[in-house]
């Protein structure tokens, strides 16, 4: 039943992993050969794993578990997806009906763990709810803004029977869609920032998921109008465009943290203006007349920044209904752009590339060679991030995956699998830390079982890199607790898990190396053992305002 | 607690068991609080109407609403704060006196009275339902249970 609703819905692949409150669904599982199923090594791997697969190809990712703890170990996989608005469906198994509330074996209030990390959810203890509640599901899960959907069913439920037929028309009374543009707004906002002095244009996750880059492209390049991202909306704008600001935020590069505190009109297109991007918020673009605020969720609109203009709308018909409106950009654009141009020869990105050490950037440099513009690269959480972030070099939308709202340590992997389920004929490149690649590392055993070609970048530097250097920073150089010393030897637990891996060192071995990793088939791994105490630049001093970012040491 | 982070908002919601706990929750996990809250049916089958007065706490003072529309089991959010009202609460207690003659003149009912004591209830907007309970200790008040209010505009 549950089986036959998920193939009406187009489900080709699930990621879970069986236990006593979902068995009545594996049971049936082989009777369906269209859907298929990855077994897991762990819960979060499975959620990681829906949640790649969604950012990668669009559709929603589907996993199964089982209740109480299998449900609970994908709580951090579904606050990751909520956070960035990832379409995503959970089904997990819930001890029969007659059994909730009695603390039954494997019981866990699933509903109520996770509705703070959840779009919507259901708890299913009638068969004749089900095929309207999946439907539904997935409805919810993937329009407006999307996000992760749990259905929660009972064991009993998933052992009925009952006619399979959800209803021929969707009625959700409170579910109301936003899209509607308000022309009038959309008229203003196009005419406020053709006419600001200094516009700037921030571009957040909502642009790559509403597809509007060429729209946002249009309407830059008529507007003559500078464009940043997000850490998340990394893509949304090509990065070697003349009018690109590259990354904002409190690791934003310099260029940009200049162009946003000085600018005079701020339009902020699917974004939710958090504090890493606002950094200090009483500081933040302190000489902005207009803001403007584009964002399919209507709760957004000043809920950190007021805007004096609000789009509630789709990103993309959102600058669709702006471009024809947008007068002749003001005359003393030139000027603006001419200085944006010098602030980025004054504060390009830069670091150390000889100390004797391996640098991060050497490595991911000559990675980003090797993608050329058209392989998926998933970064986990930390200074790789970052790193990775800021030498992101392309042209196209929707090829740099990370966990951005929640910053979960351990996506990456599971991630990057889920990513290649997607998009088999891309290239996927895993770019992590130690530190959090030991998290979610027996997902190896996937990528091996299915031999995917996942090419796994560690950046290497024997500690919790980003901890660390907040900790030399801003905690009085007190090094706490962020020691890794101790760690598998990687090469040799690659091997254990089945797949090649080589350890480099030095600069000289990056390309052979990597050549390596591009011409094996299935996964690879490599152990850069990078330099232990390269740090992350620009960084803003935590409760400082954009305008105090400071930059990498000259040397 | 500051009077104007108070938001009163009628909210229409699914009736179902998941939505008092989603209502609840959100409003907890945004910082907001609950001042005072009444639930009850509404007009139309399968749905109720809880009538919320909330502090948004460090939130800016729309966010409530918005959040609340959120929610999937939420169907309608109307923000009543400031507008022309009628505002209702209702109070049941307990009193030891006998003689209750001023309290009925100001719209007291009595429910109940024995040879111990009397219960009376008063319904009213909430400055006269708070003058009405202060009221109760000259007459001996052994118990008091208050209502929070239920609100409609006055005009539609
Ligand atoms: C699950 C989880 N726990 C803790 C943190 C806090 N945290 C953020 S970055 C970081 C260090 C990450 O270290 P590593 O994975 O080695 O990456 P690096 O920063 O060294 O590149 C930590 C502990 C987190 N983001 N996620």
């Amino acid at each position: 039943m549950v089986l036959e609703a998920l193939e009406r819905e187009g489900v080709e692949l699930i990621f879970g992993y069986p236990g006593g409150a979902n068995l009545p669904i594996y049971q049936h599982l082989p009777d369906h050969p269209k859907l298929r199923h990855i077994l897991v090594r762990h819960e979060q791997g499975a959620a990681h794993m829906a949640d790649g697969y969604a950012r990668a190809c669009g559709k929603p990712g589907v996993v199964f578990a089982t209740s109480g703890p299998g449900a609970l170990n994908l709580v951090t996989g579904l606050a990751t997806a909520y956070m960035d608005s990832v379409p995503m469906i959970a089904i997990t198994g819930q001890v029969a009906s007659t059994q909730v509330g009695r603390d039954a074996f494997q019981e866990t209030d699933v509903i109520g763990a996770t509705s703070s990390v959840t779009k919507h959810s259901y708890l299913v203890t009638n068969i004749n709810q089900l095929p309207r509640v999946i439907h539904e599901a997935f409805h919810i899960a993937t329009t407006g803004r999307p996000g992760p959907v749990l259905i929660d069913i009972c064991k009993d439920v998933q052992q009925a029977d009952a006619p399979n037929v959800p209803p021929e028309r969707l009625e959700i009374p409170g579910y109301k869609l936003n899209g509607h543009v308000n022309l009038d707004h959309a008229k203003a906002a196009a005419i406020a920032l053709a006419e600001a002095e200094r516009p700037v244009v921030l571009a957040g996750h909502g642009v790559l998921l509403s597809h509007a880059e060429v729209e946002l492209r249009e309407f830059a390049e008529k507007a003559a109008a500078p464009v940043g991202t997000t850490l998340l909306g990394i893509g949304a704008f090509p990065v070697n465009h003349p009018l690109s600001l590259h990354m904002t935020g409190f690791m934003g590069t310099g260029w940009n943290l200049k162009a946003v505190q000085n600018a005079d009109v701020l339009m902020m297109v699917g974004m939710r203006v958090d504090d890493r991007v606002t950094a200090k918020l009483a500081g933040f673009a302190p000489n902005v007349k207009t803001f403007i605020h584009i964002d399919i969720d209507g709760s957004e609109m000043g809920k950190n920044v007021r805007p004096q203009i609000e789009l509630v709308a789709d990103a993309k018909q959102a600058l669709k209904a702006m471009i024809p409106h947008l007068p002749q950009p003001e005359k003393s654009r030139g000027t603006w752009l001419a200085q944006i141009d010098a602030w980025r020869e004054e504060h390009p990105l830069k670091y150390t590339h000889s100390n004797g050490h391996l640098q991060p950037q050497d490595v991911l440099i000559d990675m980003y060679k090797r993608c050329r513009n058209e392989a998926i690269v998933v970064a986990d959480v930390g200074q790789n991030q970052i790193w990775a972030a800021l030498w992101w070099n392309y042209d196209r939308p929707g090829l740099f995956l990370n966990s951005g709202g929640s910053g979960t340590m351990g996506f990456a992997l599971p991630a990057a699998i889920g990513a290649k389920f997607a998009r088999p004929e891309l290239d996927v490149w895993c770019v992590a830390g130690e530190g959090g690649f030991v998290m979610t590392a027996q997902e190896l055993s996937v990528a091996v079982e299915h031999q995917l070609d996942v090419k796994i970048v560690l950046l290497n530097n024997f500690s919790l890199g980003m901890v660390r250097q907040f900790q030399d920073d801003f905690y009085g150089g007190v090094r706490s607790q962020v020691d890794l010393t101790h760690m598998p030897d990687f090469v040799k637990l690659a091997e254990a898990y089945g797949l090649p891996a080589l350890r480099v060192d030095k600069f000289a071995d990056i390309g052979p190396a990597m050549d390596a990793a591009e011409r094996t088939k299935g996964p690879f791994l490599i152990d850069f053992r990078i330099d232990p105490e390269a740090n992350v630049y620009p960084i803003v001093p935590l409760g400082k305002t954009l305008n105090d970012f400071w930059e990498a040491p000259d040397q | 607690m500051s009077e104007d982070r108070l938001r009163v908002l009628s909210v229409v919601v699914e009736d179902g068991p998941g939505a008092l706990s989603k209502v609840s929750g959100l409003i907890r996990r945004r910082g907001f609080h609950v001042r005072a809250i009444s639930v009850g049916p509404s007009r139309e089958p399968g749905l109720f109407r809880m009538t919320l007065t909330v502090d948004s706490g460090h939130a800016e003072v729309d966010q409530v609403r918005k959040q609340l529309e959120r929610l999937v089991e939420v169907v309608e959010v109307e923000d009543l704060t400031g507008h022309d009202v009628h505002s209702r609460e209702l109070v049941v207690a307990r009193v030891a006196a006998a003689d209750l003659s001023d309290l009925i003149e100001r719209g007291a009912k009595v429910l109940h009275s024995s040879p111990t004591g009397t219960t009376v209830e008063f319904a009213g907007d909430g400055g006269e339902v708070g003058d009405f309970v202060e009221d109760l200790r000259r007459h001996g008040v052994q118990d008091v249970v208050r209502s929070g209010p239920v609100v409609m505009r006055r005009t539609a």
